[in-house]
């Protein structure tokens, strides 16, 4: 899998720094290729780096991050836009949404949680490329291994269930998925839950408890802690905050 | 006649006796305002013995009618001026601008004075009454005319720089003691000057000087105060704080690094949240960034929470918790050095009620403290806001809980059989209202 391409945009030359040199970006198969500190730099290097990934704060000189990304949108559909800011109001966030950026992370970053940002980013490119493929390629062994999570998931899984199930080694399908996706097993099944726990959030008015239960958690209080983790809030406030936008 | 002027004293001196009972800054706005009552009290009893002295030339000594008639004249003079004094300030501090017509406005008291108290005086009999009249009047009235073209012309001029209700104020007060003076010009016996101040001072205490309009514009100096407090600076600190923790960790320091991000996310919620009733969850997060800080200080202490997970959207008071906690902190843990464990758990009791409970492992409450602090959390109401102490967080979040759920919920304390205490608050259970 070739790296990631990423383009840091902030005017404020710490946290392009802390960025930079606190996250661990060859673990995460990614390399930084350009910074930018305005809205007018941003638009130019998102042209000439073409970066798969671009880290953006809102509130830049000359333009605002919202408005590079709305004139990046259309020439660049495949770039991936992560909002990182310390504007953690509603306006902001509904116009974020409309922009169809990939997420939406709050300063101060944590550089660790930044790491979930980054595998639920392959994921979902992963996940189009795969939509994309299945109609003209033979089925690769990685996509009947997560087609098995996604009708599983609400069942134990663990490395050596698939192993079983699929007559290979556990260390085989760790390195599967770490090859075709960018990401560990672990990481790729939490996504998946936590996918499934905010549709059913979203989709049906069951309690937390049972949203629990179906995304694979017997236990709510860990549920609700590894979603707080993943999404920055709890699925009670998930769901609220839904509500109110509509 | 003289009845008008006894009322017009009583009304006046009503007012001084409210105007001065109060409590107000000793601004130079005000201390004009104060100068202006005493005179126009001073003015509304001379005005009474003249209009008495005046009807009764033959038993009254000339000499005496004479000197209450240039006192009262001199004392009307010093009014208007007054006026012009007032008004002057006003103009000044609305638009920014010095006074520069002090002096000549000086200069023209000091010979309104003297001409009132040097040329010579008579008197007119007529059948409808008698008045005052010769050279000794026409000084005061050409300065008291004076005065009110300054006014006006001071208005006028500044008309775009001046706050449309003080404008309107010194606006009809002016046309009032202009039509008054007119009519008076006129009618030389109806002796109706002392109205005119009267309901010019009236109508000044009425709209800017008054107990309750001072007031209200002192909080909203307070309260612009808190706002900037609140508001303007945690943004450029929390924003300041994140640049250093990067620096920290740059620099390898992870311990800081943290402590920094946690302190971060404490300012973030706290300047975030401006509702009166925010969700349970909400309330935790901030709480727990509180928590967290406090046991990275001191490493012996613990917290635990024991939260229903369904009550995470419950309306609660905001800002009930940390205050809560803190003086669980403070009262029950410090002096044990802040080794133990608090517990907050939150669940349903009842019907449609829930209860939020802090326990701690502290030292407890030594017994009179107990008595006193029930007392206090039972007459709440009766307790005067406090801005500053040791109770000031439980009563403040009591005071709050009672006025925004109800007389029925609120806060109690309980001993913990095993030590330290347990804080209850009860609260009625309502999901979000929309």
């Amino acid at each position: 899998m070739k790296k990631l391409r990423v383009l840091l945009v902030d005017d404020e030359i710490m946290i392009r720094e802390g960025f930079k040199r606190l996250f661990d970006w060859d673990a995460h198969d990614c390399e930084v290729v350009g910074e930018a500190a305005d809205g007018m730099e941003a638009l130019a290097k998102i042209d000439s780096l073409q970066p798969d990934i671009a880290i953006m704060d809102i509130n830049i000189p000359i333009m605002n991050g919202l408005k590079v990304i709305q004139m990046s949108r259309l020439k660049h559909p495949d770039t991936a836009f992560v909002i990182v800011s310390g504007y953690d109001d509603f306006s902001y966030c509904r116009e974020a949404l409309r922009l169809q950026i990939t997420d939406y992370i709050l300063k101060p970053v944590n550089y660790e949680e930044f790491g979930t940002c980054i595998d639920n980013l392959k994921i979902a490119l992963f996940q189009r490329q795969a939509s994309q493929q299945d109609l003209f390629q033979e089925e690769r062994a990685i996509h009947g291994l997560t087609r098995y999570l996604q009708e599983h998931l609400a069942e134990e899984i663990s490395l050596s269930v698939l192993a079983e199930q699929f007559h290979l080694s556990a260390q085989y399908i760790s390195q599967l998925f770490k090859s075709e996706i960018g990401v560990n097993f672990l990481a790729y099944l939490t996504n998946i839950r936590m996918e499934r726990a905010k549709k059913l959030l979203l989709t049906t008015s069951l309690p937390i408890a049972q949203v629990s239960e179906q995304s694979g958690y017997g236990d709510y209080r860990v549920f609700t802690k590894v979603f707080k983790k993943s999404e920055g809030i709890t699925p009670s406030q998930y769901r609220r905050d839904f509500l109110e936008k509509e | 006649m003289l009845r008008m002027e006894i009322a017009l004293f009583l009304v006046l001196a009503f007012v001084a006796y409210i105007y001065f009972s109060a409590e107000k800054e000793q601004a130079v706005l005000h201390r004009t305002f104060a100068g202006l009552l005493v005179t126009a009290l001073a003015h509304m009893v001379l005005d009474g013995i003249t209009v008495y002295t005046v009807h009764h030339l033959e038993t009254v000594p000339r000499f005496l009618n004479d000197a209450v008639h240039r006192l009262f004249l001199g004392s009307m003079v010093l009014v208007i001026y007054l006026f012009y004094q007032y008004i002057a300030i006003l103009v000044e501090e609305e638009t920014g601008k010095s006074r520069r017509l002090d002096w000549p406005a000086r200069i023209f008291l000091v010979i309104a004075e003297m001409g009132n108290f040097l040329l010579p005086i008579s008197y007119t009999v007529t059948p409808e009454g008698n008045y005052s009249s010769g050279p000794y009047m026409l000084v005061p009235y050409g300065a008291v005319a004076f005065y009110l073209l300054l006014c006006a012309g001071l208005l006028a001029v500044n008309r775009k720089q001046i706050d449309k209700k003080k404008k309107s104020v010194i606006g009809i007060a002016l046309a009032i003691e202009f039509i008054v003076c007119v009519l008076q010009g006129l009618r030389h016996t109806w002796l109706i000057s002392g109205m005119g101040i009267t309901l010019m001072t009236l109508s000044f205490y009425l709209t800017l000087e008054n107990p309750e309009a001072l007031r209200s514009e002192l909080m909203e100096q307070k309260m612009s105060m808190l706002y900037l407090k609140s508001q303007v600076n945690p943004h450029f600190l929390y924003n300041t704080l994140d640049t250093i923790r990067i620096q920290a960790q740059l620099n390898g320091d992870t311990k800081v690094a943290d402590l920094l991000m946690r302190l971060v996310d404490f300012f973030r919620l706290s300047v975030k949240v401006d509702r009166p009733m925010v969700t349970l969850d909400d309330e935790m997060e901030l709480l727990e960034a509180y928590t967290e800080l406090m046991c990275y200080r001191y490493p012996e202490l613990c917290c635990e929470y024991d939260i229903d997970p369904d009550l995470g959207g419950a309306q609660v008071p905001n800002f009930i918790l940390q205050p809560i906690v803190e003086n669980s902190l403070l009262h029950g843990l410090k002096n044990k050095g802040y080794r133990g464990r608090v517990t907050i758990s939150a669940q349903r009791v009842g019907d449609g009620e829930m209860e939020i409970c802090v326990r701690d492992t502290g030292g407890g409450f030594s017994s009179d403290v107990k008595a006193g602090i029930d007392e206090m959390l039972h007459s709440y109401a009766k307790q005067p806001p406090k801005l500053s102490g040791n109770s000031i967080g439980i009563l403040n979040v009591q005071k709050r809980v009672k006025l925004l759920c109800g007389r029925e919920y609120g806060l109690s304390y309980t001993e913990n059989e095993a030590g330290g205490v347990t804080a209850h608050i009860l609260l009625p259970l309502k999901e979000e209202t929309k």
